[in-house]
């Protein structure tokens, strides 16, 4: 275990940032997201939360893949290059869990090749967090709110300093170049770390346990409630929009467009929201989810009916950010309770 | 605030028991103490679930666009700034008056849940209002503070606290104390081309394009939205400054003259864009091109940008 004093972060940043993109969370007019690293940057590592999640590093908002151009009678077809190396500094283990989730998708047959080579390029250094917010409920999906198993290098905030701790090949590697600016923790870190995540555990999970309800059994209880009654009433105030899916760090629905000016372009992928009206219209005019309940209903059965069904976990990783920033409110642990989850 | 919360039910209950109405649309909780939601109520006994407390913010008028289908009358609670953007979809004509019923509730500003916050204000079992006040319940017993010190900012410029439009008024009437609201725009009018071109490019680079704030407004009511028309696809989906400037500012031009100030646009925006300052400065423009000229406080008066008169400023300078 290795330590590194805050006031030598920058130091630290200014070094990250020479080998590869660094991203960590920066705050401009009161708003806290993802940036690069610059130096002067308003880095914020006490926000719990970031409003946008660290998956647009990974899965970007939209990605140029292939330019293409008609010549004479020829179709030119040229794979645009993905950005180089990039390092996440600061990633909750929330939503290093949700770039974890998503990885099974992408990653199984058939490789999706371009999110492939664009997540080996990258690092990930999650930041365990202190305390939870009142909207945070990872513990309810058995993670842990200071413990990130799948990042390359864990990280803690003791106050004046941080634990550094590699793990894994990647996380080794980016360690031994970081090697001149981070101590030796000393014998007693690990007891310290161990016990600031007992602490932080157990304190979301009182807090979670408060709205008495937990996620165990709600794929279960699911499966015989695609015609339930829920749907109709939760709907109702739904506005469309995609502030849900968009801030969600597991929501990684997409469509392919194209830039065209004609003769040439640029083919690329971008988020999409299932919670727009026209995500499942058909090119011959028919909408298989011809209502804002059916789009609803299944935002919320993909999370917890069939990504568990195909991938053996659920789709959501307790942040609470569709929580914080739905405009009418509409709450996953709300259609959890309500369905019932049973230990 | 506790009587209101009474008669909420009592008046809801009545009008459904009666077969007045169809449906009641109002306001519930739900388990955080800063959620108060858009509620839809068609029996009498859920009646009880309604809620009016300092956290009613959202603007329930649009959902009649919906709601209004194959029902004989709708009853709906609004707020001053929900009044003024119930008269713009009548204005509009998306809304037929006499399928709604008013339940007009006098407000003078609500809380802003992330204000209270930022101050350290977190786990509360509830918050109330008391006079000027609100009393903060939380794991440590009760607290006081200036209500209007947690209000949203829209609240704070708020002409017209008591609805327009109702066919009962529950509550007394409230005073109108509005702060400037053009402050922001006029800073903004400060600022040369090339720094506000700056200024607006930083602002929407954090534009996510969840459509939220188009979705919640009163004066959006295309049954096609252009920005969804796939063929031409006049918007298109890349992350890019052209297409998020085009969005935001061809939606302002579409609103122009429509807008109602409101607010809800920049209070449901997910990344504090201030598109409330963008809407604003076409209203001043408006003001001072067409005269004075308030959208959703009357359905049956001429909007300057669709009436011609003779003497209406020329487009373009003399030279």
């Amino acid at each position: 275990m290795k330590k590194i004093s805050k006031d030598k972060l920058p130091q630290l940043w200014d070094r990250l940032a020479q080998q590869a993109t660094l991203y960590l969370p920066v705050e401009e007019d009161g708003v806290v997201n993802f940036a690069p690293w610059k130096e002067g940057a308003a880095v914020n590592l006490d926000v719990i939360n970031t409003v946008v999640p660290p998956k647009q590093m990974v899965l970007p908002q939209s990605e140029n893949y292939l330019h293409f151009r008609v010549d004479g009678g020829k179709l030119d077809l040229e794979p645009v290059d993905v950005d180089g190396p990039y390092v996440i500094f600061g990633a909750r283990p929330c939503d290093v869990a949700a770039i974890a989730i998503i990885d099974k998708l992408f990653l199984d047959e058939p490789c999706d090749t371009l999110y492939k080579e664009r997540r080996e390029k990258g690092t990930i250094i999650s930041l365990g967090c202190n305390e939870p917010e009142e909207t945070c409920f990872c513990t309810a999906f058995e993670l842990e709110p200071a413990f990130s198993p799948d990042a390359d290098v864990s990280a803690w905030d003791m106050g004046e300093y941080l634990l550094w701790k590699a793990q894994g090949e990647k996380g080794e590697a980016l360690t031994k170049k970081m090697e001149d600016l981070l101590e030796d923790a000393g014998a007693d870190a690990e007891k310290a770390v161990e016990s600031l995540r007992n602490n932080v555990a157990s304190k979301e999970a009182a807090a979670t346990k408060e709205y008495g309800w937990n996620a165990q059994g709600v794929k279960d209880a699911l499966e015989d409630k695609f015609d339930s009654e829920i749907w109709d009433k939760l709907y109702r105030r739904c506005l469309g929009c995609g502030v849900c899916t968009y801030i969600c760090p597991t929501c990684h629905c997409f469509d392919v467009q194209d830039f065209s000016r004609g003769q040439e372009g640029l083919r690329f992928r971008c988020w999409d929201s299932c919670m727009f009206g026209d995500f499942t219209l058909m090119a011959h005019g028919e909408n298989p989810r011809p209502t804002q309940k059916e789009r609803v209903r299944q935002r919320f059965m993909h999370k917890l009916l069939y990504y568990p069904s195909n991938f053996d976990v659920y789709a959501c990783v307790g942040c609470g950010r569709c929580v914080r920033k739905c405009p009418v409110s509409i709450d996953i642990t709300q259609v959890i309770k309500e369905v019932g989850g049973v230990k | 605030m506790k009587q209101l919360n009474d008669t909420i039910k009592q008046v809801a209950a009545q009008s459904l028991s009666r077969g007045d109405v169809d449906l009641v649309i109002g306001w519930q909780k739900g388990d955080l103490w800063w959620q108060s939601y858009p509620a839809f109520v068609e029996n009498e006994q859920d009646t009880a679930s309604l809620t009016w407390d300092p956290f009613c913010v959202a603007n329930l008028s649009r959902y009649l666009l919906e709601e209004q289908e194959g029902k004989n009358k709708v009853a709906i609670f609004v707020k001053g700034c929900d009044a003024l953007g119930l008269n713009q979809l009548l204005q509009d004509k998306r809304v037929d008056r006499e399928k709604v019923y008013l339940y007009g509730i006098p407000c003078d500003g609500l809380v802003d849940h992330r204000k209270l916050e930022a101050e350290g204000f977190k786990w509360l079992s509830e918050v109330r209002k008391e006079g000027k006040e609100l009393v903060l319940v939380g794991r440590n017993g009760e607290q006081k503070v200036n209500a209007r010190d947690y209000m949203y900012d829209k609240c704070l410029t708020c002409r017209y606290p008591n609805p327009v439009a109702y066919d009962q008024m529950l509550g007394e009437a409230v005073e109108a104390q509005p702060e400037e609201r053009f402050a922001s725009v006029k800073e903004l009018e400060e600022m040369s081309a090339d720094e506000r071109f700056t200024y607006w490019a930083n602002q929407f680079s954090r534009c996510i394009r969840c459509f939220a704030c188009r979705n919640v407004c009163p004066a959006c009511s295309c049954r096609e939205c252009i920005f969804d028309i796939p063929e031409p696809r006049w918007l298109g989906k890349a992350k890019e400054l052209s297409e998020d400037q085009f969005y935001h500012i061809i939606r302002a031009y579409h609103v122009a003259g429509r807008c109602v100030d409101c607010g809800e646009c920049t209070r449901v925006c997910p990344v504090d864009l201030p598109l409330q300052e963008l809407n604003r400065k076409f209203i001043k423009d408006i003001n001072e091109l067409y005269g004075e000229y308030d959208a959703g406080v009357d359905p049956e008066t001429e909007a300057p940008l669709v009436t011609y008169n003779t003497n209406d400023p020329a487009a373009f300078p003399e030279s």
